[in-house]
């Protein structure tokens, strides 16, 4: 017996399966849907162990990409009219201040959620393999760092355009850390800068970097890393699962273990995943994945709207390479490297310890290097995997979470207790009044 | 509840809020500040002048972009009565502009911030007069300021902006404090010590540019109240060992006006950028040398005065006149009476009154004659033919 479908139902069935079969159907019949598998474990789509913080990421992303691209046909690149633009974007364009915020306040909220993705992973482990056969998620890992660093470099980038004070000074900055480099570091700043000083050809560098290839670097690194998601099983939770499913000593789960008879290498894609009852324990992902994912989307929305409502954007004097501002700070995610930078200068005697070397390249260098290659010497049981704070790696956990503390205090001490001249001042000391003209 | 149906009331919760924000942006929009000021200026038109009239008013975001300055003023947004006749007396920010200064500066030549300061780009009050503001650097110079600096004149101020361009004027009408500092500078002898646009002394340093010292590259350290250019002028003329101790620049006994018209002034000295055309007195077209001055003064007190008067001589010599012309683009006027006649086959008489060729041109656009003028041209170029003619008579070889 066959119902007639309405033409909503035939347009928007996927996303509304009515049996099981249609909901397995939907994620082959939808392009949207094709990088979901047709099932998820139920321990996956929770909130308290992912926090959905790579979904979140993911989300802001898209949301800039979307405002971004609103912004470019209103954004001039030239050290005329830059500043000029996002006047007018904030004083006459309809919408154009929201649109604005919007913006800024996703990029910042992406460099953070991005960063706690990360801690989310490494606290979890999930960076390890579990037991299912073709998993290879250090690789993954290693991915997610350079989606970190891209995502920097975005924010970087992005902050130089509206040509104000604070871009001018905040890249100022950026640039003298990066050009203490050994040997190369000069080079560097010059490749960034196309020249010896912020100019033209500055802009129009951080501008094509921030509105084609980072994004585009970032949109293909994103693509690979979903890819090695499914590849590797699903979430490491899933390996968790499975682990526990097979110490309950349960009857053998249905799970087929045919070979492709020498037409393929290995075993199918179906069975190269983690395996876990699937009656037991999960649900089609149609529509209980993508309904967790539209709550997730409209929670983000909602709080980076109602931030870009409330938080003020600034947008300071127009740039003037003849006047430092008092004090001249980098962005914010890179302030803990100034106060590095401040803090490992020491002179002694005749003596200088060039902080910028130190502080603003060898320690960081050595934390993404440190960061890159930690999967390869975690060497803990694997029942560790998907777990939070596992009692087997206590130790590495405090060593990791000490140094995210540590960024955390000196990004906290570089944006609210330095004052001019790199003074400190508590919170409740005020700074010194800013002269004026008038 | 199932966890199924609590991700869908999630969504319809959060999903409200999102509509809820959405109405709460649309409301934002569509009821700006300047919104209520274009109608409240709207009745006060219908009520004085009548509804008709009051149609005609704009609205909108308006706007005077003068690219020549790089100026973009939308301050006649609100200040919408900037240029209507009968509310001189209005409240701001309706009130008719002084007419006498809108004359010899048009708003669409010259827009609002260049003379009163504040941030153009700005359609609310508040950023727009930015007094006070964190980031805009030019506040409004109006009452407000004058009041916190207790400037008597509270449009005194803006007269810093004045002298931006007119810093080569002796006087400007109008800029009293301006005139009084300038005077200032010229009774206490300040160029003994300071150079002033490239002339005076090096004991102190160079003012010439000094109205482009940034806020920051003042030493506030011994100023009271909030730190300010305009306060650290006012105090250091005052006294100027009070805001530097090392300065040997003396204290000239000056109070507040005195003070404050000479903060004014220094402050007002800044490079610019401006088109020539902007600044008075500037030099647009080359200028004779003194050689050719003394020669056209001569000229202008001979026999051939009259064609150097009516610059006939720009173009034409009349050689036996004693008049010569630079240029010599047009035929020596000595033969003028015999030539006319050869040229276009009419009397001298008939070629003036109706003119052809570029003659027509440049007697209906630049040389203007009355009827006497042209009798009189050619009583004088009949009587220089004549004596052109006397002679030729004379000269040794002539024809007997």
């Amino acid at each position: 017996m066959t119902t007639k479908k309405s033409i909503w139902e035939k347009v928007l069935w996927t996303w509304k399966p009515a049996t099981e079969r249609e909901a397995g159907d939907s994620v082959v019949r939808n392009i949207l849907l094709h990088w979901f598998p047709a099932k998820v474990s139920r321990d996956s789509l929770s909130y308290s162990y992912s926090f959905w913080l790579g979904t979140v990421s993911m989300v802001l992303f898209l949301l800039l990409t979307l405002t971004g691209m609103i912004l470019m046909f209103l954004y001039v690149p030239s050290v005329e009219r830059a500043y000029q633009s996002i006047k007018d974007l904030e004083y006459v364009v309809s919408f154009g201040s929201f649109l604005r915020a919007v913006h800024r306040i996703a990029a910042h909220l992406m460099v953070a959620v991005v960063f706690l993705h990360m801690v989310r992973v490494f606290v979890t482990a999930a960076y390890r393999n579990g037991t299912a056969a073709g998993q290879n998620r250090p690789l993954n890992w290693i991915v997610g760092v350079v989606l970190l660093l891209a995502t920097f470099l975005l924010s970087f980038t992005g902050y130089l355009l509206p040509w104000d004070q604070l871009a001018y000074w905040a890249i100022t900055v950026g640039t003298n850390i990066a050009s203490a480099a050994p040997l190369i570091g000069d080079k560097i700043r010059f490749l960034l800068l196309g020249g010896n000083q912020i100019e033209q050809n500055t802009l129009i560098r951080f501008y094509v970097l921030h509105c084609f290839f980072l994004p585009a670097l970032v949109l293909f690194l994103f693509s690979w890393h979903m890819w090695r998601v499914r590849k590797d099983g699903g979430l490491a939770s899933v390996d968790r699962l499975s682990l526990k499913q097979k110490s309950e000593k349960t009857a053998p789960v249905k799970a087929k273990t045919y070979s492709l008879l020498g037409l393929a290498r290995g075993r199918s894609v179906q069975v190269e995943t983690a395996l876990v009852d699937y009656d037991r324990h999960t649900v089609p992902s149609s529509p209980n994945l993508t309904r967790r994912l539209l709550v997730v989307t409209v929670v983000t929305l909602l709080i980076v709207s109602i931030l870009a409502v409330l938080v003020p954007t600034p947008l300071e004097a127009p740039a003037n390479p003849k006047v430092t501002p008092n004090p001249a700070k980098a962005p914010w995610y890179f302030l803990w490297l100034q106060e590095l930078v401040t803090d490992t200068t020491i002179h002694i005697g005749s003596v200088t310890i060039n902080g910028a070397l130190v502080g603003g390249i060898l320690i960081p260098g050595l934390l993404v290097l440190a960061a890159l290659s930690w999967p390869y010497f975690d060497r803990t049981p694997l029942n560790v995997v998907g777990v939070w704070f596992a009692r087997a790696r206590t130790r590495q956990n405090l060593v990791f979470l000490a140094v995210v503390v540590l960024i955390l205090v000196l990004t906290i001490v570089g944006t609210f207790l330095r004052g001019p001249y790199w003074k400190f001042y508590w919170f409740w000391e005020a700074w010194p009044p800013v002269p004026k003209n008038f | 509840m199932d966890w199924k149906k609590r991700d869908t009331l999630w969504i319809y919760v959060f999903g409200a809020g999102l509509l809820a924000l959405t109405a709460f942006l649309y409301w934002d929009q569509f009821t700006p500040e300047w919104k209520e000021y274009q109608s409240e200026f709207h009745d006060l038109v219908a009520k004085k002048f009548g509804e008709q009239r009051a149609a005609t008013i704009p609205s909108g975001i308006q706007q005077v972009w003068v690219k020549e300055i790089n100026r973009t003023d939308r301050c006649t947004t609100c200040h919408e009565g900037i240029e209507w006749k009968g509310f001189e007396s209005a409240p701001n920010p309706y009130r008719t502009h002084p007419k006498e200064i809108l004359e010899k500066h048009p708003v669409s030549k010259y827009g609002c911030t260049i003379c009163h300061g504040g941030q153009g780009y700005a359609t609310t009050a508040a950023g727009a007069h930015a007094v006070d503001a964190e980031n805009w650097e030019q506040p409004l110079l109006g009452p407000e300021l004058a009041k916190a600096y207790l400037v008597s004149d509270r449009h005194a101020l803006l007269e810093s902006n004045c002298n931006v361009c007119h810093r080569n004027d002796r006087e400007t009408k109008g800029a009293d404090y301006l005139n009084y500092a300038k005077q200032l500078v010229r009774d206490k002898g300040c160029r003994a010590c300071h150079t002033i646009n490239n002339r005076g002394g090096v004991i102190g340093p160079n003012l010439t540019y000094e109205g482009d010292q940034n806020s920051e590259q003042y030493d506030y350290a011994r100023m009271p109240g909030r730190p300010s250019v305009f306060g650290w002028h006012l105090a250091h003329f005052k006294d100027p060992k009070s805001m530097s101790s090392e300065t040997v620049m003396p204290n000239f006994g000056l109070g507040s006006k005195e003070a404050q018209s000479l903060a004014m002034l220094v402050m007002s000295w800044k490079k610019t950028d401006l088109p020539i055309d902007y600044i008075p007195g500037a030099k647009t077209a080359d200028v004779p040398t003194p050689e050719e001055k003394a020669k056209e003064e001569q000229m202008l007190h001979g026999e051939g005065a009259f064609f150097v008067r009516k610059t006939c001589f720009i173009c034409h010599d009349v050689s036996v006149l004693g008049v010569e012309s630079a240029t010599k683009i047009g035929p020596d006027l000595s033969i003028a009476y015999a030539d006319v006649q050869s040229r276009f086959g009419r009397t001298l008489d008939d070629f003036l009154h109706n003119p052809t060729g570029t003659m027509a041109v440049v007697l209906s656009t630049q040389i203007h004659l009355t009827d006497e003028e042209r009798n009189e041209a050619i009583r004088t170029l009949t009587a220089a033919y004549q004596k052109k003619q006397a002679l030729e008579a004379k000269k040794p070889g002539a024809k007997k």
